[in-house]
């Protein structure tokens, strides 16, 4: 789809709803031509961010800009934007077809060039079949489609994702995840789109730009995000279970290293930033699990185990007080009866401050 | 207090036998009135005052079709439903907007302006007979389509209002954002977006309007005139013939009068619920 591509600068944006501020003083750029996630927890302010790039919400102070065009007081129809919402927008009554030309009729397009986009949008969702069926006849992932569809057809410059996969059952959830994969990969457009769901996050984004109490508090690659998250919350909210935190009780110290004896043998070597670590955080899949013993690891005492999605187990792990989740293959889960031997990986091992940060 | 549960099977054969009877019976008493108009019109016109009444004879058309065919009978049907229909539509157009606006903009005031509005509606009719029987003459209005078309309107826009704001903030604004995004202006906003999702919001304040309308008989009376008198005048003008009451006549203007109201009622409903309860239960309408 030709259209110019614009980043999104936003500078000291801030959004407040009486006393509630639900965009503290962002400074953030969406660089063009990629799809950045907002994600974090309800009420974390994502949705409202959205909304003001979309010109639905004023902002308190601060201003946006789509490449050098400030649009702070612009209205929402100057954007040039597509948006998709959490409940799929149809017009009912109306085919397929018809849904997807109505706002590009009333753009005053070309009846050819209509019908070109309308073809081309619905082979991109592969909905050409469905084109003369009556939406009341769609189910609401393919509704939802349709209201994507709209969104390209008009060939903004920038789209707007917000929760579009939320209302969907769980069916049509996987089918359409598929297929916003796969357009976005054909899209050129600059893409925002907001969950609080990690795993469309990760499936989606080209960038996360993870939120917490109206900030965004980082913003890297899925992979980066994941496996080196740049605060506790990162650690914390990302992955399922999230990561386990190994307080300041449980932690040896030297000027240069830093250790957990209850749970591991060997010795972080930090360097200075030894001073400043409060907690270590360890992905449950960063632990080795053995039913016999093994030198150099530590038992454990098994006080749960569950199987989880896709066959893996899920062990509470008690280490003389110290509780941690561990995750191991279907395999081995069923070995584990209620002693283990573990071991931990150190160079998955992240490195918190007293402020949560990253250090 | 400890209580013990015990659940009893509600679908006991007996209790629902006995509800079903209780229903009909009531269903039945409350329309035997109807029934008896009904009959009285498909009875041959010398049985009519029969004591005891004949419940066993054979249905004749007859009265029916004197009745249609009497001087203005036609008139005054074609006359109901020309002031009622336009005046109702006239007012759902009306009314849509204003929901809309009351719905989505929310002026100051809005609940005050939403009582105020149905707040006409506490005044006995005949408290406003003498004042717009008055205002009519000034304005010349008497006995005209036009006159009784914009009071019928005036009179059918505060229940409708009522019923499709009630609707209008159940759609999302989200209908409305979608089309700000795409560049639409309001009025496609509203006509096609948002008004697709309140079509029962929008049959419900119909047959709620045209109820009231069709059985109109004060204003009809006083502000109409013989060009535009309705049936409900007609019915009371036409009730004595030639010093007594002709009850076949009667009877069969009644059954024709009360079967179009009948028909709409029957198809649609399943909205009076929903219109009833002012978009709260909606349903699958």
């Amino acid at each position: 789809m030709e259209s110019p591509l614009f980043d999104i600068k936003l500078n000291n944006l801030t959004k407040k709803f009486d006393s509630f501020t639900a965009v503290n003083n962002i400074n953030f750029t969406i660089p063009k031509s990629s799809v950045t996630v907002l994600l974090g927890p309800s009420g974390c302010g994502k949705t409202t961010l959205m909304r003001m790039i979309a010109g639905l919400e004023k902002p308190t102070s601060g201003s946006i800009f789509f490449e050098e065009h400030e649009v702070t007081r612009v209205s929402t129809r100057r954007r040039n934007l597509g948006m998709v919402f959490q409940y799929p927008v149809i017009y009912r009554g109306t085919s397929v077809k018809r849904n997807l030309e109505l706002p590009l009729l009333s753009e005053g397009l070309e009846k050819q060039v209509i019908n070109d986009r309308v073809h081309k949008v619905a082979e991109l969702l592969g909905i050409s079949d469905s084109l003369n069926k009556l939406v009341e006849e769609l189910d609401n992932g393919t509704r939802q489609k349709i209201a994507v569809g709209r969104a390209i057809a008009r060939e903004p410059n920038i789209i707007l994702f917000d929760e579009p996969i939320t209302n969907i059952d769980i069916n049509s959830k996987l089918e359409l995840k598929r297929s916003l994969k796969e357009l976005f990969g054909r899209l050129s457009q600059t893409i925002v789109y907001v969950t609080h769901d990690q795993t469309e996050a990760m499936t989606l984004a080209d960038q996360i730009a993870l939120m917490q109490d109206g900030v965004i508090t980082q913003c890297a690659p899925p992979s980066e995000i994941y496996s080196k998250p740049g605060n506790q919350f990162a650690g914390w909210f990302l992955g399922n279970p999230g990561m386990n935190f190994i307080d300041k009780k449980h932690l040896t110290k030297t000027d240069s290293t830093v250790g957990a004896p209850t749970l591991f043998s060997q010795t972080l070597r930090v360097g200075a930033r030894a001073r400043d670590v409060a907690v270590l955080g360890i992905r449950a899949e960063s632990v080795s699990v053995s039913t016999k013993e093994v030198s150099g690891a530590k038992p454990a005492r098994v006080l749960r185990k569950s199987l989880g999605i896709g066959g893996q187990y899920l062990l509470d792990l008690d280490y003389a007080g110290l509780v941690i989740k561990v995750r191991v293959s279907h395999a081995m889960g069923r070995e584990v009866s209620d002693k283990v031997w573990t071991t931990v990986d150190s160079d998955n091992i992240s490195l918190f401050d007293e402020n949560g940060v990253v250090v | 207090m400890s209580r013990s549960l015990n659940f009893k099977p509600s679908n006991d054969r007996a209790t629902k036998i006995t509800l079903t009877f209780a229903c009909w019976t009531t269903a039945i008493l409350f329309f035997l009135p109807i029934a008896w108009i009904i009959a009285t019109a498909l009875k041959p016109k010398n049985t009519v005052l029969d004591i005891p009444p004949k419940v066993l004879f054979v249905p004749t058309l007859q009265n029916l079709i004197d009745a249609l065919s009497f001087s203005n009978t036609l008139s005054y049907f074609i006359n109901s439903i020309i002031y009622s229909s336009i005046a109702v539509l006239l007012a759902i157009l009306v009314s849509f907007l204003a929901a809309y606006s009351f719905s989505r903009f929310k002026p100051a005031g809005t609940d005050f302006l939403m009582f105020l509005l149905l707040s006409t509606r506490f005044v006995p009719a005949a408290a406003f007979v003498i004042p717009f029987f008055q205002l009519f003459n000034i304005l010349k209005l008497k006995d005209s389509f036009l006159g009784l078309i914009i009071f019928y309107t005036m009179f059918s826009i505060p229940f409708s209002v009522w019923i499709l704001k009630g609707f209008i903030d159940g759609v999302s604004t989200k209908f409305d954002e979608t089309g700000l995004v795409y560049g639409a202006k309001r009025p496609h906003i509203m006509f096609k977006l948002v008004l697709p999702q309140v079509r029962s919001g929008l049959v419900a304040a119909f047959v709620f309007n045209i109820i009231f309308v069709w059985n109109e008989f004060l204003f009809n009376f006083q502000l109409g005139g013989l060009k535009t008198y309705g049936i409900p005048v007609g019915l009371f003008t036409s009730i004595t013939k030639g010093g007594q009451v002709d009850w076949s006549f009667v009877a069969s203007i009644g059954t024709l009068y009360v079967l179009p109201l009948a028909l709409v009622i029957y198809f649609f409903q399943r909205y009076l619920l929903v219109g009833l309860t002012f978009g709260t239960v909606r349903g699958e309408v």
